[in-house]
């Protein structure tokens, strides 16, 4: 039995893990790498399935889009196909008004760009503030901000038609919190954003990875829909530790 | 119809319908003769072991399933009017056996020419009228597929298309018809509380089928819930598959 | 270790059988998750849905096979990714490892997202002991922790709790108005957690998958607690069983259309959070530290097992406790121990120990619905029937769940069914037996027509007769009228 020296992590030093688990098995070495051909694939590989998956999303993108609307309704998603930028934020302006709330939470993606919410959203009285520490703002206070919040509102990195789902990644100028503290959280999706299967994502992401030398984030979320519980003698609540109101406004 | 072509089964008969519903096997032999099929009975045979290998006694069981492969090894067909005994010969010996490559080759010979009696009928005699056995059943029926007979033999649609076809026949549709009846061998006695509850459902939907027979492929299953109506002073009769598709018999 | 109750099983049982409220709360889950899951199979066909499964199979068995390689390269990759991976041989060791970074990191608030793992720890214990405040933030979890309960199903842990129940317990918990509102009840919940969430130091979350390739941990959920027990307090750990671990990310897929469905008749839960390490320097929230601590705690004998190995390749979806006959009848509690329903029967033995859950393989009628609806096409009946044969003939009398008489039995049953000549004497004696019994009821009442035994005085029978009828013995074998009759072939 290993005893830690006080101070010292406690646990079973990994040799000594593998071996109990080896001798489980009834093997007392490690097969050779032609045993595991999950993980053989090359970055090389990997590129070439994914420019074929993109060649497929381009031949393919107003029925995904239709399909991502679908799912994503079915999902819990309220869903809203914009026409363009100024009914992206007319649609905005509608939920604000109904949220009850001075203040909004937003991260820092290219597609506010387009979309320019702060200028709406200020002229309804309502505060914006951007989640990204610019020097004079730091992790505390922006949280605090994120608190007060009655909506958040985000892009997306993807938008999967499979799972009518918006994914989220780590980036400068988006907290994690953006999407789960708000009672009302806004999705933005671009049809650029757009992949069809749960395979293509995860494709991606290991492209990105490889590609990075190992890297890829701290975190990947998916969301779909409201948060929800069935707890309590199988009734749906929604809004229960996350917002209770979802949008997808998607464009294109 | 394969009047003319001279199959010869030997007749597994399980030792519930031998001991305690010979009727059954009556019906049996009566519906496969009526078929064409010259019947065979080792009389040696007495059960296959499954009370004790489903208990944990595998030793116990092997005793028993020796003499099966032994008793039925010149049988072209072993015909079982028992899912779950069908699937013991079947499924289950395999696993007793799996320790002897001798045995085991005699095992899975016995499992390629065994067949549950609806699977018989349907899948190897090409039967696909009853009215071709002189089936004849004037009533209402409604049917419980024992759990041996569906999830290890995989024989859902050969009954149904039997009972069907059977002139006279209406059938009523059973509520939670694939939900076992709680007999489980040794376990009905082992834990009868939870039996009971079991059957007690199953009685239940039998009853709201509104039908007045219940049909079934498995006398286990028919002891567990017929026993449990008859508890109930209820008047709905429980007749095996090869009951009803026997003319002669009541 | 929580308390080991596998012992009581058969009182425990029992007790619960006859309650009807539990009753109409396992027949609410059972029917909700049961027919969603089968719309949902109806929706993408049961083609494509067995090869999801088939696909689920194949994963598990090559992953568990090479399990040393994909945990050491787990290791690599959280490693590389800026967190640390412990490996914890038993329940103790792994209380320890999270005792450890609680001191040394000053932690005082804990919330907790839900892990069954840890509820097998016996975790939340061992932090109070040591003055640490733990939240547990899931509804199902904060009810059963405010009751003092355990869980008593895989994914819907207070479904044993009617509305009343719970309304009853926050208004004597929390000081508040009684109330059966559902809504105001969650919004209680909601109203208490929300600060929790912020305050808290430390967050501890379990894992449905860990992801070998990349060091990803993936906690698949709806409630929205998860992702804050994982993204606001500035330590996670993350803590599951070394058999959750699958070689690459793209065998997510197939893992994310399976359970689900499987679990809750969702396509999708609306959370799938995968967390890879600690946050990065430029990423806006995030915890500083990351840890995953993978226990064994008894899986390796089930691995060493052949028979009982793909027990291991269980995603722990539930569906086979929504349609086990015996679970909905007897639901979670009874079963005395962490994981209840058909893979509890079989897990549960093999990790507190045989000789004191030898009950649970036997409660079982081995319908095989278990088998039919698992994700991962595991043959639980398969390893149940193992189970026995390791209690029944076992020469360790600890280890025999049944009294002497059974073994003896069975034996004389061997010897009687293999000789048709002691069957005919044994025969005979019934018939002469029963009808003495006609005469004179002393051991087995019959009924007026001689044709049924009800409410038998011998032990067996009646337990059977107390509630069933059983037939009396006919007046001729089919053996003997084979021999009389039937052996002419006429047709």
């Amino acid at each position: 039995m290993t005893t830690p020296k006080s101070g010292s992590m406690p646990g079973t030093p990994k040799a000594e893990f593998l071996q109990s688990v080896r001798d489980a098995l009834g093997r007392s070495d490690v097969p050779p790498a032609e045993a595991y051909p999950r993980l053989t694939e090359t970055p090389a590989e990997l590129e070439q399935q994914a420019a074929q998956m993109r060649q497929r999303l381009e031949e393919n993108l107003p029925a995904l889009l239709d399909k991502l609307a679908q799912m994503a309704a079915l999902g819990g998603w309220r869903v809203h196909r914009a026409s363009g930028p100024e009914d992206a934020i007319e649609y905005i302006e509608t939920v604000a008004r109904g949220a009850e709330t001075a203040n909004v939470v937003r991260s820092n993606q290219d597609v506010f760009n387009q979309i320019p919410v702060d200028a709406a959203l200020t002229n309804l009285g309502l505060t914006v503030t951007t989640v990204l520490r610019d020097g004079t703002t730091t992790r505390e206070s922006l949280r605090e901000e994120i608190r007060r919040s009655g909506i958040g509102i985000t892009g997306a990195d993807y938008a999967l038609a499979e799972t009518g789902s918006v994914i989220v990644l780590p980036r400068k100028g988006l907290a994690r919190l953006v999407s789960v503290v708000p009672p009302v959280h806004i999705a933005l999706v671009q049809a650029e954003d757009l992949l069809e299967t749960l395979d293509d994502l995860f494709l991606l992401r290991r492209l990105e990875y490889h590609q990075q030398g190992g890297e890829m984030g701290s975190y990947l979320n998916f969301i779909t829909g409201p948060s929800r519980t069935a707890d309590i003698e199988m009734t749906i609540v929604e809004g229960v530790h996350g917002p209770k109101e979802v949008h997808m406004i998607i464009l294109g | 119809m394969t009047a003319n072509t001279k199959i010869t089964a030997d007749l597994f008969v399980t030792c519930v319908v031998d001991q305690l519903y010979p009727d059954v096997g009556v019906s049996v032999v009566r519906v496969l003769r009526r078929l064409g099929v010259s019947i065979g009975f080792p009389g040696d045979q007495t059960c296959c072991g499954q009370p004790v290998y489903n208990t944990g006694y595998s030793h116990q069981a092997r005793i028993l399933a020796k003499r099966v492969l032994e008793q039925f090894k010149d049988s072209e067909y072993v015909v079982v009017p028992s899912g779950s005994c069908a699937a013991t010969l079947r499924v289950f010996y395999l696993e007793i056996f799996a320790d002897d490559p001798q045995l085991l080759t005699e095992a899975k010979a016995l499992a390629a020419k065994t067949y549950e009696f609806s699977e018989f009928l349907v899948n190897v005699l090409k039967v696909e009228d009853a009215a071709d056995c002189g089936a004849s059943h004037e009533g209402t029926v409604t049917y419980h597929p024992s759990c041996h007979l569906l999830r290890e033999l995989g024989v859902k649609s050969e009954p149904q298309k039997l009972l069907q076809s059977v002139p006279g026949l209406e059938q009523k549709e059973l509520e939670g018809a694939e939900i076992c009846c709680g007999f489980g061998g040794t376990f009905s006695v082992k834990f009868p509380h939870i039996s009971e509850g079991m059957v007690t459902d199953k009685v239940a939907n039998v009853q709201a089928s509104g039908a007045d027979t219940l049909v079934s492929c498995d006398m286990s299953c028919l002891m567990n819930i017929g026993g449990s109506l008859n508890r109930q002073e209820s008047n709905i009769k429980v007749r095996h598959l090869a009951q009803i598709l026997d003319v002669e018999s009541e | 270790m929580p308390e080991i109750k596998t012992q009581n099983f058969s009182a425990a049982s029992a007790e619960a059988i006859l309650d009807p409220k539990l009753r109409r709360a396992l027949d609410r889950v059972a029917e909700g998750f049961h027919v969603a899951r089968l719309d949902r199979i109806e929706e993408v066909t049961q083609e494509t849905w067995d090869g999801w499964k088939d696909q689920a199979r194949e994963i598990k068995v090559h992953t568990i096979e090479h399990l040393d390689y994909y945990l050491d390269l787990l290791d690599k990759n959280v490693t590389a990714a800026g967190g640390h991976l412990h490996f914890a041989k038993d329940a103790d060791e792994a209380n320890e490892i999270v005792a450890h970074i609680v001191r040394t990191r000053n932690i005082k608030i804990v919330t907790k997202s839900k892990s069954m793992v840890s509820e097998e720890l016996g975790l939340n214990p061992v932090l109070e002991a040591m003055g640490v405040q733990v939240w547990e933030t899931d509804l199902g979890e904060y009810i059963i922790q405010l009751a003092e309960e355990t869980p008593s199903h895989l994914v819907a842990p207070a479904l044993h709790k009617s509305k009343e129940d719970v309304a009853a317990l926050f208004s004597e918990k929390l000081g508040i108005p009684y109330d059966e509102d559902i809504y105001h009840m969650a919004a209680t919940a909601r109203m208490v957690l929300r600060d929790k969430f912020m305050e808290a130091d430390l967050g501890i979350s379990g894992a449905n998958f860990v992801v070998a390739e990349t060091g990803t941990l993936v906690i698949i959920t709806n409630e929205g607690n998860g992702r804050l027990c994982t993204s606001a307090p500035r330590v996670h750990i993350g803590i599951t069983g070394m058999e959750k671990v699958i070689p690459s990310m793209q065998d997510l897929s197939t893992f994310l259309r399976l359970l689900p469905r499987s679990a809750t008749g969702q396509r999708i839960t609306s959370y799938v959070s995968m967390t890879t390490g600690p946050r990065r320097s430029e990423d806006e929230d995030g915890p500083e530290e990351f840890h995953l601590i993978l226990v064994d705690n008894g899986r390796s004998k089930l691995l060493a097992d052949p028979a009982l190995r793909e027990s291991l390749y269980c995603i722990r979806c539930g569906a086979c406790l929504n349609i086990c006959p015996v679970y909905s009848r007897i639901g979670g509690h009874a079963y005395g121990w962490v994981y209840p329903g058909p893979i509890g029967a079989v897990v549960s033995p093999m990790l507190v120990g045989l000789p004191k859950a030898k009950e649970l393989p036997q409660a079982s009628s081995l319908c095989g619905a278990c088998r039919e609806v698992c994700p991962v096409n595991i043959d639980i009946p398969k390893m149940l029937l193992d189970l026995r044969k390791k209690t029944a003939e076992s020469p360790d009398s600890s280890l025999r769940s049944a009294p002497e008489t059974e073994r003896i039995l069975a034996r004389l049953y061997a010897k009687l069914m293999s000789s048709p000549r002691l069957l005919k004497m044994a025969v005979k004696f019934g018939r002469f037996t029963q009808k003495l019994e006609r005469m004179t009821p002393v051991f087995s009442p019959l009924t007026q027509d001689g044709k049924w035994i009800r409410n038998a005085h011998i032990p067996i029978l009646s337990r059977w007769t107390r509630s069933r009828d059983l037939p009396t013995l006919p007046k001729q074998t089919f053996h003997e009228l084979w021999e009389k009759e039937l052996s002419r072939d006429d047709s």
